[in-house]
């Protein structure tokens, strides 16, 4: 049986290897030439051409476009190898545009020698987790920048291989000889990393942690100490193997090569243009690099994968610790990287397609294996004496059915019908008298085709579109990063929350605190403002020209406290925090309060106990308090998710209209409003992704609620 | 060790007074323009206290904050659409939470899924639907309109908490009722209604709130003057851009608030209680 599941598996990885290969095959041979592949040929050119001429000398000072080490080049010089030499293509600057007369036959090998390796990382993530695999092998962004002349392909594999061979010899129980091996393994991939793209070196940091996170668990302490250092420096010196632009001048070398990227970052005219919020990384993550190409990519699933990381990521940090760690502190680094080119996330589409597949595992594996295996879930809420009660029940049930279904259920129905048609202001007339129904009907059997519509729509009849409202909706929401925006907004305002609710009811809770209950009083005062009058009370702080903040600085100066928010309208960062803040005043007393009534329920011998056994202050609160709220805290944060994830008042009261679903709904809605008004169509699409994502919520919500549940059962026992 | 206690007490202190200092910040700006007699537009220099202390904006707001209108009658319009619409999602919301909280048949868990997804569901998401349906009914620019569509936002809420409440009158109760022959109707409304009448007063008052301080989606069902509530005159207020008379709008503001926060303040232990759909039970 168990050789059985080998074979089913190694056909399963074989079939996922195809795709990979047949998806960038694909690529290689459709997309049209992109930015920067010229100068990466010329510089692949210029090794071919040493190499050719057996000039290995050469190898010391030849390194077109210094800020990037030699490794990767040096390769893609190899897969020209087979051609007959072209003229150097032109060096252009950096701003220059993509420059299609590129010699074909250099691109096509160039291309291929990428692909190559996109396939290899394929396989190594398909070793550790199939379903991983699959999602990196269809993954669009990586497709992309894996089968172009770019520098990523190669470190995103030797990136992998590094954390590969590291979990190996955490695994290995053999001989020495051979857990060695594979710690030097990958030493020697970290190395090559280094020379292959700096900024994949994360991968290093992460593992580090990691290491360091375990070593303090450990009982050989200064044998496995000794090991990192070997790690490290074999590392460094595989680096310095593999460039050997650096074996003369090596350190003014080396810094050039470095700083140039904060020169690059800070003054380079395509970076200040493009203007990236921080957070553009993110918005790269929920974009997918097929609405600027359809006809290279099969699939273009990278929101979703995305989306499932989110969920995935708890788990993946309790099965592999490292990789969540290098997807975390990856991301924290583009955030802070000031250049924000799509390719960069290239670096984390591994440990991302391995949070996906957590996740995937999580909200559809899991109930669905449940299922096939008839393991009956366990559910304390249903006693098991009595049966079926319709009977009983169906007093109680009409009219609180009929009035649900007619204005709660009926709607949701109505509004998923409304977003398959054209339905705006104009047809209300028609829509009114059922129209909605009756053009859905038509359209589903097949009496009426699908009539496409030129938006906005303005047809004062109704018209069947199908699902083509949702495609250019969603590349819409992708180009401008409106539901990433939403989930970082949801993070981040929870977050704040979070930790200064938490921290208030802490203060609180200490013994003799002078005026315990005027505190409690006043810092429960923002929740029981009404959201959007609150909303217009931080309106009125921080608005332009009239507000507190504006008029203060118009007094004092810059001097004035928090005056670099003044001009905030014209930065999305700026905004963001304005609104955080405002947000955070609306949300964080409902977090205290929760956790002030969880403090009330920790005995004190509990404390008592836990300072006896010589637990300090921070042990008291990591060990003892804070697993005892979670129970209560945790469900808070759930609802103030929900309630931030649909935040609508705050984003209209300061003009954000397209800042979260809900407002960008409304918005579209408005009859008088400020967009294309009345696309009633749109705004019904939009509520129904929003239904979509909110599901996936409620489903986590259920499955936390049952582990919270059996948690908390598990203290009282 | 005194020494010690007291620095730590000053230093706890502190750290309370910078909250509560970030917390009192925008409703301090909101009282400075509202009690200010000097300022007929925007204000125009940065004060933390008003320049002439006077009430005379409250004065004006008490008389007629929206066009024509008197306050009486949006006060009025207020607690008419959210007191209906309270009640409406409470008897109706009422009836389901029991079902599902006492008797088992087939199809509850979908159900529960169903509200619960309702439940967390922006109010918006059901505004385009409901728009057209009153539209067919010719029921668009009536109150009863409003009634209904607050109804709706605050339904989903209804049943959840109340689901919550009901569960934790104990069955045994309801069992004894039984055998002393009482019939379910009499059950309810003697024994488990009473014993979960702090979640329903939670539920009703949650719903009114939503109702009382709901601006933006009430503008689409409203057409007369005569049928705005306080909160949508606010927004209109907020909506006429930089001629708005601001300390009109902060008096506004704060009239319109004291009612929220007296109920808060005086149940704020029960409301978490029942905003935590039963976790604290």
């Amino acid at each position: 049986m168990r050789k059985f599941n080998r074979i089913i598996r190694i056909i399963l990885i074989f079939l996922i290897i195809c795709l990979s290969g047949f998806v960038r095959w694909k690529a290689v041979a459709t997309l049209s030439i992109d930015y920067d592949e010229d100068d990466y040929l010329r510089a692949a050119q210029q090794f071919a051409t040493l190499i050719k001429n057996k000039e290995f000398s050469g190898f010391l000072e030849t390194n077109y476009r210094p800020e990037h080490p030699q490794l990767t080049k040096i390769l893609l010089g190899l897969s020209l190898l087979p051609e007959k030499a072209y003229p150097l293509v032109k060096d252009s600057p950096t701003t220059a545009g993509p420059n299609i007369y590129l010699p074909r036959p250099l691109v096509k090998n160039a291309r291929i020698m990428n692909a190559v390796f996109g396939v290899a990382s394929t396989i190594g993530i398909s070793i550790l987790n199939p379903v991983a695999g699959l999602l990196q092998a269809i993954h669009s962004f990586n497709v992309k920048y894996t089968s172009e002349i770019m520098l990523e392909s190669i470190p995103a594999f030797t990136s992998f291989l590094v954390v590969f061979f590291y979990l190996l010899w955490r695994r290995e129980t053999g001989t020495r000889h051979r857990r060695n091996l594979w710690i030097v393994l990958s030493a020697v991939f970290l190395g090559l990393t280094a020379a292959s793209k700096y900024m994949y070196c994360i991968v290093g940091i992460a593992v580090f942690l990691d290491w360091v996170m375990r070593l303090r668990s450990e009982r050989k302490q200064s044998q496995t100490g000794f090991v990192l250092l070997i790690w490290v420096g074999g590392a460094i010196l595989v680096f310095i193997l593999c460039f050997p632009y650096l074996w003369k001048d090596t350190l003014p070398r080396l810094l050039d090569s470095v700083f140039y990227h904060v020169r690059y970052s800070t003054g380079a005219a395509e970076v200040q243009s493009a203007n990236y919020p921080v957070w553009q990384p993110l918005n790269w993550l929920f974009f997918s690099p097929s609405i600027w190409q359809p006809e290279s990519f099969l699939f273009s699933l990278d929101p979703l994968i995305t989306l499932l990381a989110i969920f995935g990521i708890v788990r993946l940090w309790k099965k592999y610790r490292v990789f969540a760690l290098w997807l975390i502190l990856g991301l924290c680094f583009l955030f802070f990287w000031p250049t924000k080119w799509p390719q960069y996330t290239i670096m984390l589409t591994a440990p991302l397609c391995l949070a996906a597949a957590e996740g995937l595992d999580m909200l559809v594996g899991i109930p669905l294996r449940s299922i096939i295996f008839r393991r009956k879930l366990v559910n304390s809420e249903n006693t098991p004496t009595e049966k079926n009660e319709f009977r009983k029940a169906v007093p109680w049930l009409i009219p609180g059915l009929f009035f649900f279904t007619l204005l709660t259920l009926i709607p949701l129905i109505y509004q998923f019908e409304a977003s398959l048609t054209d339905f705006n202001s104009n047809s209300l007339r028609e829509a009114m008298q059922g129209g909605i129904f009756r053009t859905v009907f038509n359209g589903i059997s097949g009496k009426e085709g699908v009539n496409f519509q030129e938006f906005p729509y303005t047809s004062m009849q109704l018209n069947f579109l199908g699902f083509s409202n949702y495609l250019p909706l969603l590349q819409y929401l992708e180009q401008l990063g409106i539901i990433s925006y939403n989930l970082l907004w949801t993070f981040f305002s929870v977050l704040l929350q979070t930790i200064l609710g938490v921290s208030a009811a802490l203060l609180l809770w200490q013994k003799r605190t002078w005026f315990r209950s005027f505190w409690q009083v006043l810092f429960i005062l923002p929740w029981a403002i009404p959201e959007m009058i609150g909303a217009l009370m931080w309106r009125n702080v921080f608005l332009p020209e009239t507000g507190w903040l504006a008029l203060g600085v118009a007094k004092y100066g810059s001097s004035f406290p928090f005056s670099f928010l003044a001009d905030w309208q014209n930065s999305p960062e700026k905004t963001f925090i304005i609104l955080l803040i405002a947000g955070l005043w609306y949300g964080f007393p409902f977090i205290m309060l929760a956790a002030s009534a969880g403090l009330r329920f920790i005995p004190s011998e509990v404390m008592d106990s836990a300072s006896i056994d010589g637990a300090g202050g921070w042990q008291r609160l990591r060990y003892v308090i804070l697993p005892l709220l979670a129970p209560l805290v945790l469900p808070a944060m759930i609802l103030r998710a929900i309630f931030s994830f649909n935040q609508f008042y705050l984003f209209q009261a300061f003009y954000q209209f397209s800042g979260t679903l809900a407002t960008l709904s409304y918005n579209f809605f408005n009859p008088t409003g400020y967009f294309t008004r009345g696309q009633f169509s749109i705004a019904a699409a939009l509520n129904m992704i929003t239904l979509v994502i909110l599901l996936v919520f409620v489903l986590f919500f259920i499955r936390l609620e049952n582990d919270v549940t059996r948690g908390s059962h598990a203290v009282k026992n | 060790m005194r020494l010690k206690t007291r620095a730590k007490q000053f230093f706890l202190q502190v750290v309370l007074m910078v909250i509560g200092a970030f917390v009192i910040l925008p409703i301090w700006g909101v009282l400075r323009l509202a009690f200010d007699g000097s300022l007929f537009g925007r204000a125009t220099s940065f004060r933390l206290l008003p320049q002439t202390w006077s009430i005379s904006s409250f004065l004006r707001v008490l008389d007629s904050p929206y066009q024509s209108v008197v306050f009486s009658q949006l006060l009025l319009n207020s607690i008419l659409v959210s007191g209906a619409a309270a009640f409406l999602a409470i008897i109706f919301g009422m009836m389901l939470a029991y079902a599902m909280a006492r008797f088992r048949f087939p199809g509850k868990k979908l159900g529960m899924t169903v509200v619960l997804l309702t439940a967390i569901l922006p109010p918006i998401a059901f505004v385009i639907p409901l728009y057209v349906l009153m539209n067919a009914l010719h029921l668009r620019t009536s109150l009863l309109a409003l009634v209904l569509v607050y109804a709706v936002f605050g339904l989903p809420f209804c049943i959840w908490n109340l689901r919550a409440g009901f569960m934790t009158v104990s069955i045994e109760i309801e069992e004894a009722s039984f055998l002393d022959g009482a019939s379910p109707w009499t059950t309810f409304m003697k024994i488990s209604l009473p014993l979960a009448s702090p979640s329903i007063f939670v539920a009703g008052m949650i719903s009114f709130l939503l109702a009382y301080s709901e601006f933006a989606i009430g503008w689409l069902f409203v057409e007369k003057a005569s049928n705005v509530t306080l909160a949508m005159a606010v927004y209109a207020m907020v909506q006429s851009g930089n001629a708005q008379p601001w300390s009109m709008l902060g008096s506004f503001i704060i009239l319109i608030s004291i009612p929220a926060v007296v109920l808060f303040l005086l149940f704020q232990a029960l409301i978490v209680k029942r905003m935590m759909f039963g976790y604290l039970d």
